[in-house]
């Protein structure tokens, strides 16, 4: 049997730390280690802040919901947010530009959350409907 | 203040006062740094011995100081703790910054 957890913020940054604490409370429900929560919880921040810094564009006033589906075997978080909804090209872009410290021009100031959530997580997808985007993560747990 | 800076010899030290240097408070550190280096500060090391949680906006801001260096000085980290040497090991960032263990250390020169 699984269990849902459906938590709401406001579009600002600063509400980032509710979300993170929330589900880091959930995880130590888990038999994540310390390393896999922190690493989840990067994952929650990263996409969280693209729905307040993308789809809303850093305006207050506006939802960003986040489910945490728990069962034995996985973890399911989908942050959902009702603004602009990501570009296909940016999330099929897989390719991460290689560090090279030689060449300032690969030193991106930007544009890195969704490639560490595409590495850390076990499955991400991503759908609009009816103007509720919602980004889906899944994380498998040991049991 | 979630930032403040002294002076060791001839580095610059600046640190984050904050637990979570993430996408909130980002833009803020940016402005900070890029301030010390048009005053003419060129070597850098960031104190991170309070941070326990960096966000990719974090590490971005840090990536935009060690830019605005545009060589002419060092941008060094000192006292990454767990969460954040993963973060730096995940993005490949080890190999643009060097992460000293402590500021003493960082300071010391090379």
């Amino acid at each position: 049997m699984s269990q849902l957890l459906k938590l709401e913020i406001d579009s600002q940054l600063s509400n980032t730390t509710l979300v993170a604490m929330a589900v880091r409370g959930v995880c130590a429900m888990t038999t994540l280690s310390p390393v896999e929560i922190n690493r989840l919880e990067l994952c929650l921040v990263e996409i969280v802040n693209n729905a307040i810094e993308h789809a809303y564009e850093n305006k207050a006033g506006y939802p960003v919901e986040i489910c945490v589906d728990l069962d034995k075997t996985m973890m399911n978080i989908a942050v959902s947010d009702w603004g602009q909804s990501i570009p296909d090209e940016v999330i099929q872009d897989k390719a991460e530009v290689a560090v090279d410290p030689e060449y300032p021009e690969t030193w991106l100031c930007s544009g890195r959350g969704l490639h560490i959530v595409n590495k850390l997580m076990d499955q991400v997808s991503y759908e609009s409907d009816q103007g509720k985007n919602s980004f889906t993560m899944k994380k498998e747990l040991r049991h | 203040m979630a930032f403040e800076h002294h002076d060791e010899g001839h580095y610059t030290v600046v640190k984050i006062d904050e637990s979570r240097f993430d996408a909130s408070i980002a833009e803020a550190f940016k402005t900070y740094v890029f301030d010390l280096i048009e005053e003419g500060k060129s070597e850098i090391v960031v104190d991170l011995a309070a941070v326990r949680f960096m966000d990719s906006s974090g590490l971005g801001a840090l990536v935009a100081g060690l830019k605005k260096l545009s060589g002419n000085g060092s941008f060094s980290l000192a006292s990454a703790q767990p969460a954040v040497k993963d973060l730096f090991d995940l993005t490949s960032m080890d190999k643009l910054f060097k992460l000293h263990d402590s500021v003493d250390e960082a300071v010391k020169g090379d």
